[in-house]
């Protein structure tokens, strides 16, 4: 199983930043995706960023949509299929 | 131009924002063609106030993906000449609301050209603008204008309500050999900072698919009454479908593009239900609503029952929540007034 | 040389733009995190904080009479401050309520004072020909009232202002335009959209005087901003005057400014004009605590004027509808008048 970890796609110069929050999610809950594409947008301080799909396979979020996190949570898991 | 079938939405599990959805066409194109290049104010390093550019700079360099000085009558006629020349401009006015600073270059130069020259000369360029309000950013920056533009002959004029009609209609747009006004609403890019509704976020096939102009999209079937609108209204107009369930049902026709104007789908629908509602964000005088009511008398008066019109009130757009949320055709608005017609 | 006390008329203007600005940045992040949601909080919509261009302001409103008249962009707090725009009725604007300048209706874009003859525009450069207007009709009635158009390095690319500097120089108008140069244009540096880096020498093509200030220094613009405007007001024509100044926080609140260099940043924090002018407040004898006195003073005045402000109450809907013309036809706008439209008999 892989994962993308907030930590994984937090902005260096965002480290003081508590929280960020899923803007927008492109892909439901158990959609199969393949490596590189865009799972997600998120919005750490005023910075957007792409989490991007590290190996493909089915997806299962760990946030959801508008849901603030912080730095120790994971976004997504994947499973390989 | 040979139709090919659009991919269907259901043809995909991938979903994205609208902005994302527009980017992809124009990323698309600009791939396929090198004559197809833009022009605007932060399009470049900044991916465009509204993310109509997001990424393109990094694929495409400054030279295709031009930032601009703030000089709307200079660039933008300048697309209208590259235009003239064969080339492909997408030009960006970054509000609808400034369009008064360039207006000749759009209305006397890009509109009236290919008819001036007996259609001797076209000129092949679309011009992207943000439109509409919700967010209290007062007077100057909150129109649509959606009436101003089709009122004027000569421009095509393109106002997407989902990702995947933002992606097939950019497509159509760029490929036409017209000028074509492409007005997206703000609050449906899916901006991380102006969060839009349920509705504009749609799975949108990686392939690339035309939307042909013309054609209105029947959102939802409905006995009852017919519900006509585009842009924002479209999500407003089904949310106050959904809340009349069981007590009226409502068809919503999402017109897609102004120019041209499908009406015969309004028309047939008309027919069906008798009781017209037009549903617009613009101003309320001389608009949108007041040509669809027309086009309903026109056509189909003998099954005619019943109109009303939801949209802004004639005032320019104001600024305080409270002002603003009155003056704002909202999803209560749209039900108060299909039950009028009721 | 501006008088001590003049020294300190312009510092207490400066920093009570400084600090109006730090507060509003506070206001307007309230209600949009972690989420930056525009139309959120008690002031939504776009925000333009002018952090870093008090010498603009103040160096050449120092100069200026209430009669005179000044048209500002979408940056206007610190210029509306600097010409004595009323603070509690620009606030209760900025947050929407009734007892604001506009009644809520114009924003912080959109702020109008006749009383001290301040306007705005949110379209750049549209100031611009206003300010010959006023200028013009000045000339007409024979007064000696001057008429200054601020816009940013940005906007002189802009028709509207190319065309009121042809038409000011044609008819020497008492006008000057004041170009706040920061650098940027949002995310544009001024390298991309002009290859002329001394802006003041689009006055040339005019025949009209042009001016530059290179530092970002209060005294140094009150000593150009009082040559042009002398020269407005004794009738030998307009002025274009460009400032260095530096914008201090982002184009507008929620700008993530990734386009923008660290060291830039860096630079518009060394270069602050605020301490700058201090060093000359105590060069000139004033001591460290008059000067803290100042600052209290006007962090007073902008603490008043936010209380004060977030206590009026909200316009009521139904305002909506007036305004749109000082005499308003009988029953406009049209209102939906929802149930009448029944087609009953054809
Ligand atoms: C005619 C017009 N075009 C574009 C805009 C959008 N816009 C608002 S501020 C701005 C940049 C202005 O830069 P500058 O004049 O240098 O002033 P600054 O913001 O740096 O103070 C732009 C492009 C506008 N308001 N009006």
């Amino acid at each position: 199983m892989a994962a993308v970890d907030a930590a994984d796609v937090w902005p260096e110069d965002a480290e003081d930043v508590e929280e960020g929050i899923v803007a927008t999610w492109f892909v439901r809950d158990g959609a199969t995706v393949e490596e590189g594409d865009t799972l997600c947008e998120v919005q750490i301080e005023k910075v957007s960023v792409d989490v991007v799909a590290p190996v493909g396979g089915v997806v299962e979020r760990g946030v959801e949509e508008n849901e603030p996190f912080d730095q120790g949570r994971t976004l997504v898991h994947i499973e390989p299929g | 131009m040979a139709q090919v079938e659009a991919p269907g939405p259901e043809t995909t599990d991938r979903e994205l924002t609208m902005s994302r959805a527009m980017v992809e066409a124009i990323r698309s194109e600009m791939e396929e063609n090198e004559e197809v290049f833009y022009m605007g104010e932060d399009v470049a390093d900044y991916g465009g106030i509204f993310d109509s550019t997001q990424g393109l700079l990094e694929e495409f360099g400054h030279d295709r993906v031009m930032d601009v000085p703030i000089s709307e009558t200079g660039f933008i006629g300048g697309a209208v000449g590259a235009a003239m020349q064969g080339m492909r401009p997408i030009a960006e006015l970054m509000f609808v609301d400034f369009f008064g600073v360039c207006m000749d270059q759009i209305y006397n130069n890009m509109a009236k050209t290919a008819y001036m020259s007996g259609g001797s000369v076209s000129v092949p360029m679309v011009l992207t603008t943000a439109v509409g309000g919700t967010y209290n950013d007062a007077a100057q920056h909150s129109g649509t204008l959606y009436g101003t533009f089709a009122h004027l002959p000569g421009m095509k004029v393109v106002v997407p309500s989902t990702a995947y009609d933002a992606k097939g209609l950019m497509h159509t747009a760029i490929r036409d050999d017209d000028p074509v006004v492409y007005m997206f609403h703000k609050r449906l890019m899916g901006l991380a900072w102006m969060p839009a509704p349920e509705g504009p976020k749609t799975p949108v096939p990686e392939e690339p698919y035309e939307i042909p102009f013309g054609e209105a999209d029947v959102k939802r079937e409905g006995e009852d009454v017919t519900v006509v609108t585009l842009g924002l209204h479209v999500h407003r107009a089904l949310e106050a479908a959904e809340e009349l369930a069981g007590e009226v049902d409502v068809e919503v026709i999402d017109l897609r593009t102004l120019v041209p104007l499908d009406t015969e789908t309004v028309l047939d629908s008309v027919r069906k239900t008798g009781r017209l509602v037009a549903v617009d964000e613009d101003y309320r005088s001389f608009g949108v609503t007041g040509e669809l009511l027309a086009r309903a008398a026109e056509g189909a008066l003998e099954d005619l029952e019943a109109v009303e019109r939801v949209a802004t009130p004639d005032v320019p757009i104001p600024y305080a929540r409270p002002l603003e949320e009155e003056v704002q055709p909202g999803v209560e608005d749209v039900v108060e007034a299909v039950r009028a017609v009721r | 040389m501006p008088s001590v006390s003049e020294l300190q008329e312009m510092y207490e203007q400066a920093v009570t733009a400084r600090r109006y600005e730090e507060r509003l940045q506070e206001e307007y992040l309230e209600g949009k995190q972690p989420a930056f949601d525009i139309s959120a909080g008690p002031i939504p919509g776009e925000l333009h904080l002018a952090a870093g261009h008090e010498a603009a302001a103040v160096g050449v409103c120092q100069h200026l009479r209430d009669s005179d008249v000044v048209t500002a962009p979408h940056r206007p707090h610190h210029v509306a401050i600097a010409k004595g725009v009323d603070l509690r009725r620009m606030t209760a604007e900025i947050f929407g309520r009734r007892t604001g300048l506009s009644k809520g209706k114009g924003g912080h874009m959109h702020l109008y004072d006749p009383e001290v003859n301040f306007a705005c525009s949110g379209i750049i450069a549209q100031g611009c020909p206003p300010a010959v207007g006023a200028a013009l009709a000045a000339k007409k009635r024979n007064t000696d009232d001057v008429a200054v158009a601020y816009l940013g390095e940005g906007a002189i690319s802009q028709g509207a202002f190319l065309e009121s500097l042809n038409l000011a120089g044609l008819h020497d108008l008492p006008v000057v335009f004041v170009v706040e140069d920061n650098d940027w244009a949002i995310s544009m540096p001024k390298g991309r959209v002009t290859d002329v880096d001394d802006g003041s020498r689009r006055a040339d093509g005019f025949a009209v005087h042009g001016d530059r200030v290179d530092v970002d220094d209060a005294v140094a613009v009150y000593e150009a901003a009082g040559e042009a405007v002398g020269r407005a007001r004794n009738g030998n024509g307009p002025t274009l005057l460009e400032v260095q100044v530096h914008r201090r926080m982002g184009h507008f609140m929620g700008d993530p400014e990734s386009y923008r260099p660290e060291a830039d940043a860096e630079r518009a924090e060394a270069l602050d004009s605020i301490p700058r002018l201090e060093e000359r407040l105590r060069a000139h004898g004033v001591e460290d605590d008059e000067i803290e006195g100042i600052r209290e003073r006007a962090n007073d005045r902008v603490e008043d004027a936010i209380v004060w402000a977030k206590d009026q109450p909200q316009p009521d809907p139904e305002e909506a509808y007036e305004d749109a013309f000082t005499q308003q036809p009988e029953g406009w706008p049209e209102r939906p008048e929802v149930a009448a439209t029944d087609g009953g008999e054809r």
